[in-house]
C-alpha cells in the first residue's frame, strides 16, 4: 500500500473501505496485463459492493487475460478530505494505484442522485472533469447501468456508455480497445468512433443537438454518416451460459447486501406503467432451477454466507421457483443456510412459498400494491386485487409474521384524493385481517405504510407525464397522513425533495451538465445521503445555470416531441408507450406476458425466450 | 445433537497484518466464520432460533494494529488433523493472514495477562532525548482518561505497563512494551501512545510525516511466559 494511504487511514471512519485485500479480489501481475480498466461505483464501498452488476462485471472482465479490472468506491468525505489535504489522488482497491493512469475509467450510474459523486471521483483522480478538456493520455471514461438509459445531463463529462446489460459488451470493447493499441491505431477519437459501430454503445460527442426557442430538442442526429441514428441496447441471451460470478470478493466490513445474491431471471413480465425496470429489462429471460442450484450450491462453498436471496424484479413470476427452491432447501436447511426471497408479489403468495420462507428469521413480509384503490391500480397497470393482498397477508399471518410492510406511490398520473385515501382504507383493512384470525401470532401486528413520490422515468408510458409539483405532493402526504388514524399502522412517506430533484435528472437532457459542474465545484454530492442532501442549494444552483427545474420534472410532454433518450432503442415501440399511456386514462390493464403477447417489441432481442408467444 | 462437551476444543493461533490492521475485530469475527464454513470444518454451531459457527477469541485486536500472535477457540464436531485444519484454513485466508499453529489448548485464555509489542513512532520531533523522555514517563505516576463502557475514568497508566524500552533507529523511535492484557485491567496500546502525545509533544501534529505502528509480538501469562 501506498505509505500516504495507509497513514491518513488512521484518521478515518472505517477505514475498511478502502483496505481492498479481500478474499476472492482478482490481483494480476501488472508487466502482464494489457489493459487496466478502474471499475467506479460512485457511493461507499458498503452500497457498491452490495451491488450484483458490479460484481458481474467485475469477474466477466477479469476473465481476460490481457485485461486486469479492479475496484473503486467514492471515498465518504473524510477520506476525501484527507486525500485532497494530502495529494492522494483516487486509487483502486487492488492495487492502490491511481485511477488517472488507468487505461479505462468505467463508472456504474445506477441512479440519478449519484451524478454528483461520479463527476466528483473524475475530479478526485486528477482528471479534467469536462470530456472534452481531457486529452489523448487520460483513461476513456465509460458510463454504464440503469442510467445510461437517458444518460444525457452526464453526458458532457463521459466518452462512451454502455447501453444494456454490460458483461458480454465491455469484454468486446475491451476486446476493440487492445486490438487498436496492439495495431497502432489507436487515438482516444479513433476507437470512440470505431466503438459506436459496436452493437449498444453511445458515443454522446458524435451526435449534434440542437434546441427550439421553447426550450424543447429541435434536432438530435449522429454527425457522421457511419454513426448509427439510434443505439440498440445489449441483452445477454442466455442466462443459463452466461457468466455469473461464483468467487465473489469478499467484504470485511458489513456491507448492504452481505450475502449470496443468485440472479433467478431478468426482465419482468408485468409491465407496471411507472416502471422503468419493467420496461427496459425486457424481454424476460429466465436461468434454470438446475443451474440456479449449481451456482448457488458453489457460491456457498467458495463464501461461507449464510443466507441466499434469490433476486429478480419480481420473484414469484418465476416459473421455475418451485422446482428451484426445492432444490435448494434440500441442502440449504442442513448446511444452515437462509433463503430469502425478495419481491414477491401478493397475488402468487401460496401457502407453500411461505412455509419455505418461514425459515427467515424476520418477523415480516413487504408487499407493492403501490396505489390504494382499484381504478389507479388498473391505470398504472399494476393488475392486483385488493382480495389478492389480503389473503397473502393472512397467508403471512397464519405462517407467524405479524409485521407488514406496504409500499405505496403518490403523484401517480389520475391518482386523486380518494385514491391516496383508499391507501389508509387499504392499510385498515390489512390491520382487520389480523384480528379476523381466531389464532394470531403472539406478536402484535403492526402495519407499515411506506410512501414514495412517483418520478416519471424515461423509456416508461409515464415518460410524458409530469411530476406532480412539490406543493401538491407535500399537500398529498400531510392529507394521508391524517387519514391514517389506526394505531397499529405505521406512516414512512419519502422526502419530497429528494423526488423532485430525481425527476430533472431522470427526463433531463443535456444542458443540464452545467448544473452538475456547478453543483460539483461547490463541493456537492453524496445527494442520496440525507446527510448531504441540500435542495435549496440545488435551486440556488440551477438558478445560477439559467436552468428552471420544473420544465423537466413539472412538464407534460407531447407524444411527437423528440426526447433526450429517442436516441436510445430499449426494443420496446414507442407505439407500444403510447398505447400503454393512453390506456391508464381510460384505467384499463394490459395483460402480463405469461397471459398474452401485448406486441412491445422487445422479442426482436435475444433467441428463445420464455415468455415472449410469438418468439417460440 | 452432540453437547457442547463432547466437543473437540481446537486452538488456531494466526497472524494479521499490513492492510488487514484495519479490519475490525468485529468484522474479522464475522469473517472468521465464514473462512471456517469455506474450509469445510465441521464446527459446532450455537443453538437457538439463529444457529451462530461458535468461535472466542482470546483479547480482541484494536483497530490499527498489526499481530503475529492472534488466537482463536473453536469446537469441532468431529475429528480432524491439526494439520488438516491449518492447511484449510490457511486455504481460505487472505493474503495478509497465516495460520501460524493448530493446537489443542490446555489452557484457558483468562490466563493471559500481558501483551508484548513494538510500537514505531516516526516524526521529525524525534530528538536523542525522546526515547529516555518515554521510559522515564512510565516510571512513574502518569494520568490518563481511559474509555470504557461504563464511563471515562482517569487511571495511572504506570501500573499497566510492564516495561518499557526505547531505542532511536535511523528512521523512527522503537518501542518495546509489556502491557496488561488482563481481562480487569486491560490496556490499549492507543492509549499508551495518547500518554506520550499528551506528555512530551510529538505524534500530535496531524500530518502525515508523523505517524506510528504498533505490532502484537506475543500474548503471555501472568508470569510472563508465552501463553500458549
Amino acid at each position: 500500500m501506498q505509505k500516504n494511504i495507509s497513514t491518513i487511514l488512521k484518521s478515518v471512519q472505517k477505514p475498511g473501505r478502502y483496505t481492498g485485500g479481500e478474499f476472492g479480489q482478482i490481483v494480476k501481475d501488472k508487466s502482464k496485463t494489457k489493459m487496466r480498466i478502474a471499475f467506479c461505483f460512485p457511493d461507499t464501498y458498503e452500497i457498491g459492493m452490495s451491488n450484483l452488476g458490479m460484481k458481474i462485471l467485475y469477474g466477466a472482465l477479469n476473465q481476460m487475460e490481457d485485461v486486469w479490472c479492479e475496484r473503486v468506491f467514492a471515498p465518504w468525505t473524510d477520506m476525501e478530505e484527507q486525500m485532497r489535504k494530502n495529494n492522494v489522488p483516487l486509487f483502486a482497491l487492488e492495487s492502490k494505484d491511481n485511477v488517472k493512469d488507468f487505461d479505462i475509467m468505467a463508472i456504474s450510474l445506477q441512479y440519478e442522485l449519484c451524478y454528483t459523486t461520479a463527476v466528483n471521483m473524475i475530479d478526485l483522480a486528477g482528471l479534467p472533469i469536462y470530456a472534452k478538456d481531457r486529452g489523448e493520455d487520460t483513461p476513456v471514461i465509460l458510463g454504464g447501468g440503469p442510467c445510461a438509459y437517458n444518460a444525457e445531463p452526464v453526458a458532457d463529462f463521459f466518452d462512451i456508455f454502455s447501453i444494456g446489460e454490460g458483461e458480454e459488451a465491455l469484454c468486446e470493447l475491451s476486446q476493440l480497445y487492445l486490438d487498436m493499441k496492439s495495431n497502432g491505431t489507436y487515438t482516444k477519437s479513433a476507437f470512440l468512433r470505431e466503438a459506436s459501430h459496436l452493437k449498444g454503445f453511445y458515443v454522446p460527442s458524435l451526435y449534434n443537438v440542437e434546441y427550439n426557442a421553447d426550450g424543447t430538442i429541435k434536432l438530435f442526429e449522429p454527425k457522421f454518416e457511419d454513426v448509427p441514428e439510434t443505439v440498440e441496447k445489449r441483452v445477454v441471451e442466455d442466462l443459463n451460459t452466461s457468466y455469473f460470478p461464483l468467487k465473489p470478493v469478499m467484504p470485511y466490513i458489513e456491507t448492504v447486501h452481505d450475502r449470496i445474491m443468485l440472479e433467478t431471471f431478468r426482465g419482468c413480465i408485468r409491465g407496471c406503467r411507472f416502471c422503468q425496470a419493467g420496461m427496459v429489462f425486457r424481454p424476460v429471460r429466465e436461468k434454470s432451477a438446475e443451474v440456479l442450484n449449481a451456482q448457488a450450491q458453489e457460491i456457498y462453498k467458495n463464501t461461507g454466507y449464510n443466507e441466499i436471496s434469490l433476486t429478480s424484479l419480481s420473484i414469484s413470476d418465476y416459473s421455475c421457483l418451485n422446482e428451484a427452491t426445492d432444490l435448494l432447501l434440500d441442502w440449504t436447511n442442513r448446511s444452515k443456510v437462509n433463503l430469502s426471497l425478495p419481491s414477491l408479489r401478493a397475488d402468487s403468495f401460496t401457502k407453500e412459498l411461505m412455509r419455505k420462507v418461514s425459515g427467515v428469521r424476520s418477523s415480516g413480509l413487504t408487499f407493492a400494491p403501490e396505489a390504494g384503490t382499484q381504478r389507479l391500480r388498473d391505470a398504472i397497470n399494476k393488475n392486483l386485487y385488493e382480495e389478492d393482498l389480503l389473503n397473502a397477508v393472512r397467508l403471512a399471518f397464519e405462517g407467524g409474521k405479524s409485521q407488514v410492510k406496504l409500499y405505496f406511490m403518490n403523484g401517480l398520473p389520475t391518482e386523486t384524493y380518494e385514491d391516496i385515501e383508499g391507501i389508509s382504507v387499504l392499510a385498515k383493512h390489512v390491520v382487520d385481517e389480523f384480528y379476523k384470525m381466531h389464532v394470531r401470532p403472539k406478536k402484535p401486528v403492526q402495519v407499515t405504510v411506506s410512501v414514495s413520490c412517483f418520478v416519471p422515468k424515461p423509456h416508461t408510458p409515464f415518460q410524458w407525464e409530469p411530476q406532480d409539483t412539490l406543493d401538491s405532493l407535500i399537500d398529498k402526504q400531510k392529507f394521508l397522513g391524517e387519514k391514517i388514524t389506526d394505531r397499529k399502522v405505521r406512516y414512512n412517506w419519502h422526502e419530497a425533495k429528494v423526488s423532485r430533484l430525481e425527476a430533472v435528472f431522470s427526463k433531463g437532457d443535456r444542458r443540464l451538465s452545467k448544473a452538475i459542474a456547478t453543483a460539483v465545484g461547490k463541493g456537492m454530492h453524496f445527494d442520496a445521503w440525507d446527510e448531504y442532501f441540500d435542495y435549496d442549494k440545488w435551486m440556488s444552483v440551477f438558478e445560477e445555470c439559467g436552468i428552471d427545474p420544473s420544465f423537466y420534472a413539472n412538464r407534460k410532454i407531447g407524444f411527437d416531441e423528440i426526447l433526450p433518450w429517442d436516441v436510445i432503442d430499449i426494443g420496446v415501440n414507442k407505439s407500444f408507450l403510447i398505447s400503454e399511456n393512453k390506456k391508464a386514462y381510460e384505467s384499463k390493464t394490459t395483460p402480463n406476458c405469461k397471459e398474452k403477447c401485448s406486441g412491445c417489441g422487445a422479442n426482436k432481442l435475444g433467441k428463445e425466450l420464455t415468455w415472449c408467444p410469438k418468439k417460440k | 445433537m452432540v453437547s457442547e462437551k463432547e466437543m473437540i476444543p481446537v486452538r488456531i493461533k494466526f497472524s494479521k497484518t499490513g492492510d488487514l490492521m484495519y479490519i475490525s475485530h468485529l468484522d474479522l469475527s464475522r469473517t472468521m466464520q465464514r473462512i471456517i464454513v469455506r474450509a469445510g470444518i465441521d464446527i459446532w454451531y450455537s443453538e437457538g432460533f439463529n444457529p451462530q459457527p461458535k468461535i472466542v477469541f482470546a483479547v480482541p485486536l484494536p483497530v490499527g494494529v498489526e499481530s503475529d500472535c492472534e488466537l482463536l477457540d473453536i469446537r469441532i464436531n468431529s475429528p480432524m488433523e491439526l494439520d488438516e485444519i491449518a492447511e484449510r484454513i490457511q486455504r481460505n485466508f487472505p493474503s495478509e493472514m497465516k495460520v501460524l499453529e493448530v493446537y489443542t489448548p490446555s489452557v484457558k485464555f483468562k490466563n493471559i495477562g500481558y501483551i508484548d509489542y513494538t510500537i514505531k513512532l516516526y516524526s521529525p520531533k524525534i530528538d536523542n532525548e525522546t526515547a529516555g523522555k518515554i521510559e522515564n514517563l512510565f516510571k512513574s505516576e502518569c494520568k490518563i482518561v481511559k474509555k470504557s463502557k461504563s464511563g471515562e475514568k482517569e487511571i495511572n497508566i504506570s501500573e499497566y505497563v510492564n516495561l518499557v524500552e526505547a531505542e532511536k533507529k535511523d528512521d523512527c523511535l522503537e518501542i518495546h512494551a509489556i502491557l496488561s492484557a488482563d481481562s480487569e485491567k486491560y490496556l490499549n496500546p492507543e492509549l499508551f501512545i495518547d500518554a506520550i502525545k499528551q506528555n512530551l509533544d510529538i505524534m500530535n501534529s496531524g500530518m502525515i510525516d508523523e505517524y506510528y505502528t504498533i505490532f502484537r509480538n506475543k500474548m503471555l501469562d501472568f508470569d510472563l511466559k508465552e501463553f500458549r
